[in-house]
């Protein structure tokens, strides 16, 4: 009696559950075309702390793991650097010092391009960024959202000889870089489980 | 497909379809290029020393990358910067031991706090509102330098006078060569809690002017009068390692620890006996000690010099019977015998004295008492006892006294904060309005620098050199420089490199030793001046404490002591601080006037009841706490708080207990005596919400020395 009861009522709730669906959604989406259509807030704090999003977009990006594709303000060739024989530590250098590897200050691309190629048009937008002391605003391509908890380390997979290409395909293939690799946890528990190493929850995650 | 998972899909879909040429916003600020490289991601530890006290404690920095925040040809962006992040006391420091306490711990907001000075501010309101425009560093040099010209060209070098905090190391010495090549006199260092009773009776006794080291590890017996060594007394890192070490650290053996004094202290809390005495009376008790370890012959008399500056010392202190001193002090003669007996036979034992018991009219007296007993115990320059640094730097300084600041028309502020810390009646605040030109080295605007015409901020200590030889701590000297563990945030200059400019800008320039902050740091200590020991002018004799206010109109001595949070209240500016509940009430983020339980019962005052604390000087209001370690005789408020302007956290917070302090000093050495206040205590009203608190009430076992 009492279940058919709350089945009844389960079934009658149905209808209500898909109106709310849909009025949810639009809220949603009217929301975050809102955000994104007003520019961005220009102070870079704000005098009351709070550890919430600062706006429903971000908040809706966050909870679907939706990232924008990194668009470069210079189409950087990895391609055309490779071939020239530069390996990638040479100018992400903290990739085998510490945890990050590091998107390179203008200053590492002026070591070779105060001298090399001061003609070409993109070199030119570099040496003006240089000029005026500013980085280029790249746009970070690879990384794990903070609500992943994931804390990764570049040096120990250098270490353990892991070939860069594996995690970030074969970038002289490409030319600006794209995120080829889907760094889901399936990804990384395959390597390890392949290279006998740790799978313990902490050896990633905090 | 479901309905369920059809709308999941459509919600993935739609938003990410709107969502995806958002772009972070971070992702547009400017990023300016850093000025060296940082490796993201790894931690780099660098040695500084704490300045939030005397002690001078070793520590370590976490040093690692940031964005921080800045403006480049008027552009605002980010750039990237090694910044310290954590602070942890450094384990090969002779003095921290690898140890911090709560202030070191939170110094780190010193440097990221929002009301810091970034740049040189000139004065454009009226003194005392804090109106101030932002002005560039050489137009402020200009105005520092053409202000100390005139004085000058009118012959009047006299009228230069410079605030600091006594004990800052070279700093003070660099204040003092260039207050004496420009014709001035020396520093006025300020400071509520200086201890200046004790290092003059260890002058008088023992020839070293200067606080004693005390051998914790290696003693067996400890008897400390006022004296709260691990809370806020001289080094409380380093006496707290070596107090851990006395009670745990051989085994087999606990050392045992007495504590004498009128309100529980966090130290007191921590004794093994707690012995409460009359306010006044502390050197009483520790001569009745002496007398009967000198009538029983359980000790040899051997006491010297340190004996002989007390009255009655050569013939074994008759007046100091245990009939008397328990008459005096108000502990059973049977309890001084008992402690008299555990001294001379738990050896080695030793005694201490610092903190209320100096700070009543007659502290010297209490302090040269002490002395004596420590001698009659062998305690003196011995393991287990007490010992003197050799080395230590001592500038000379001048003390603040209520017409010092009088003839002065232009003032440097580097520290201190006597509107705030002063009693009323010596009237600073109307000696700085009658000044026609000071200026602030200070990163930030508290109630004394508020009065500035010309604002010249400092680095924070992570940010510049810094330096320390502190006078106690470590058994052996620890002169101590380290450089900055990270580069300046904001438009600020070291202040040395400041004096230094100036010197050399002024049109008679004064010639220094030094060309930069980071020689004056590194250059050596210079020995302190040997001290001939002055006696006092005849054998101390105890004269009965003088307190301000008749017992009849005013019936409770009032204590206002050295809270573990803020000490002097220099530290009321940092919310950690603020919000880190006091050890012995868990009061957070306000002021308490502590009264005990049957005194509250008898005035009807229940727990967070607001009173009117009155003394000759003036009255203050503040919420009750019911607290069952303080004598019924007595009531008693934590410093620090009661700041009229100190930035955002402090301003306006709590009562001031300094505000109502009577001008009382002690007879000898001319020292405040901040003790020796009486007060009365009305009801105002019922509790407003003030008395902030983290845990429940006290818990009070009055029933709990009875059996004793």
């Amino acid at each position: 009696m009492r279940s058919t009861r709350a089945k009844g009522l389960g079934l009658r709730a149905r209808p209500k559950l898909f109106a709310l669906g849909f009025q949810l959604l639009a809220l949603v989406s009217f929301l975050a075309a809102g955000a994104c259509s007003s520019p961005p807030p220009a102070e870079l704090s704000s005098s009351v702390f709070t550890p919430a999003h600062r706006t429903t977009g971000e908040a809706a990006r966050d909870f679907f793991a939706i990232r924008p594709t990194a668009v470069q303000p210079i189409p950087f060739p990895h391609k055309t650097h490779l071939e020239k024989k530069a390996v990638c530590a040479d100018c992400h250098e903290s990739a085998e010092k510490g945890p990050i590897a590091g998107i390179p200050s203008v200053k590492t691309c002026m070591i070779c391009h105060s001298q090399i190629a001061t003609d070409k048009p993109l070199i030119k937008q570099v040496t003006g960024y240089s000029e005026k002391g500013i980085e280029i605003p790249w746009q970070r391509v690879y990384g794990f959202t903070r609500e992943a908890h994931v804390r990764f380390n570049h040096a120990p997979h250098i270490r353990a000889s892991v070939d860069c290409a594996t995690c970030h395909g074969d970038l002289a293939k490409q030319t600006v870089a794209e995120r080829v690799v889907d760094h889901s946890m399936g990804f990384c528990v395959n390597c390890h489980r392949q290279k006998s190493a740790s799978n313990d929850c902490l050896t990633c995650h905090f | 497909m479901d309905r369920r998972n059809f709308i999941k899909l459509t919600a993935i879909t739609g938003t990410s379809a709107t969502l995806a040429g958002c772009g972070n916003p971070e992702h547009q600020l400017i990023r300016f290029v850093p000025d060296d490289d940082v490796v993201p991601g790894v931690a780099e530890w660098k040695p500084s020393v704490c300045p939030m006290c005397a002690a001078g404690c070793g520590v370590n920095v976490r040093v690692m990358e940031a964005d921080v925040e800045t403006t480049r040809n008027g552009q605002a962006g980010v750039v990237k910067m090694a910044v310290a992040k954590k602070l942890e006391g450094n384990a090969k420091d002779p003095i921290s031991q690898g140890g911090l306490c709560a202030r070191g711990q939170a110094s780190i907001q010193v440097t990221y706090h929002p009301d810091r000075l970034m740049h040189p501010m000139k004065r454009t309101g009226a003194r005392g509102t804090g109106a101030f425009k932002e002005i560039s560093w050489d137009e402020a040099i200009v105005e520092l330098t053409g202000q100390l010209d005139a004085l000058a060209a009118s012959g009047d070098q006299k009228s230069l006078a410079f605030l600091t905090r006594p004990h800052r190391g070279r700093r003070t010495a660099l204040a003092g060569e260039f207050l004496k090549g420009f014709g001035a006199a020396a520093p006025i260092g300020y400071e509520l809690f200086a201890d200046e009773v004790l290092r003059r009776a260890n002058g008088i006794s023992f020839g070293h002017e200067q606080l004693p080291t005390i051998d914790f590890a290696r003693s067996r017996f400890a008897i400390s009068f006022g004296a709260d060594f691990l809370g806020t007394w001289n080094s409380p890192v380093a006496q707290s390692v070596s107090y851990a070490a006395m009670r745990q650290g051989r085994p087999g053996v606990r050392g045992a620890f007495v504590q004498v004094e009128s309100r529980m202290s966090l130290t007191g809390a921590s004794a093994d006996e707690w012995v409460p005495v009359k306010p006044g009376t502390e050197g009483v008790l520790a001569l009745g000690l002496a007398h009967l370890i000198l009538a029983n012959k359980l000790r040899p008399a051997d006491a010297g010099r340190a004996g002989a500056a007390i009255d009655g010392w050569s013939s074994g202190l008759p007046d100091y019977t245990p009939a008397r001193v328990a008459q005096l002090t108000g502990v059973t003669a049977k309890q001084i015998e008992r402690l008299a007996r555990t001294l001379a036979e738990q050896q080695p034992a030793v005694a201490f004295i610092a903190g209320p018991p100096l700070a009543q009219t007659n502290g010297l007296f209490h302090a040269l008492a002490v002395n004596a007993l420590n001698v009659l115990l062998g305690a003196v320059e011995r393991p287990g006892g007490t010992g003197f640094v050799a080395g230590s730097m001592k500038s000379e300084v001048r003390s603040l006294k209520s017409d010092t600041l009088a003839s002065a028309k232009v003032l440097l502020l580097d520290g201190g904060n006597p509107v705030f810390d002063a009693p009323k009646a010596w009237k600073v605040r109307e000696s700085l309005a009658a000044i026609p030109f000071i200026a602030s080295f200070g990163s930030f605007i508290d109630d004394t620098s508020a009065h500035a015409d010309l604002i010249l901020p400092d680095h924070s200590y992570l940010e510049s050199w810094v330096d320390s030889a502190p006078e106690s701590g470590s058994m052996a000297a620890v002169p101590t420089s380290a450089g900055p563990v990270m580069k300046p945030l904001y438009q600020t200059r070291a202040t040395a490199d400041v004096l230094i400019e100036v010197a050399g800008k002024l049109k008679t320039p004064v010639a220094l030793p030094w060309k930069t902050a980071e020689e004056v740091a590194k250059s050596t200590a210079t020995a302190s001046p040997q001290i001939t020991a002055a006696s006092p002018k005849s054998a101390a004799k105890y004269a009965e404490p003088v307190f301000d206010g008749e017992a009849t109109q005013y019936p409770f001595h009032f204590l206002p002591y050295a809270s573990l949070q803020f000490g002097d209240g220099s530290s009321a500016h940092l919310p950690w601080l603020q919000e880190m509940p006091d050890p012995l009430t868990s009061a957070m983020w306000s002021s308490w006037v502590e009264i005990n339980p049957q005194t509250a019962e008898r005035l009807r005052l229940a727990q967070g009841d607001l009173v009117d604390v009155t003394s000759s000087q003036g009255t203050l209001r503040a919420p009750v706490m019911i607290f069952p370690g303080i004598a019924p005789d007595m009531v008693a408020m934590p410093v620090g708080q009661g700041h009229e302007t100190f930035t955002r956290y402090a301003s306006g917070r709590g009562a001031n207990p300094i505000a109502i302090l009577a001008p009382a000093t002690e007879s000898e050495t001319g020292a405040l005596a901040w003790a020796a206040t009486r007060v009365k205590i009305t009801r105002a009203g019922d509790g407003d919400g003030r008395l902030i608190m983290f845990g429940g009430e006290m818990r009070e076992h009055p029933h709990e020395h009875e059996t004793r």
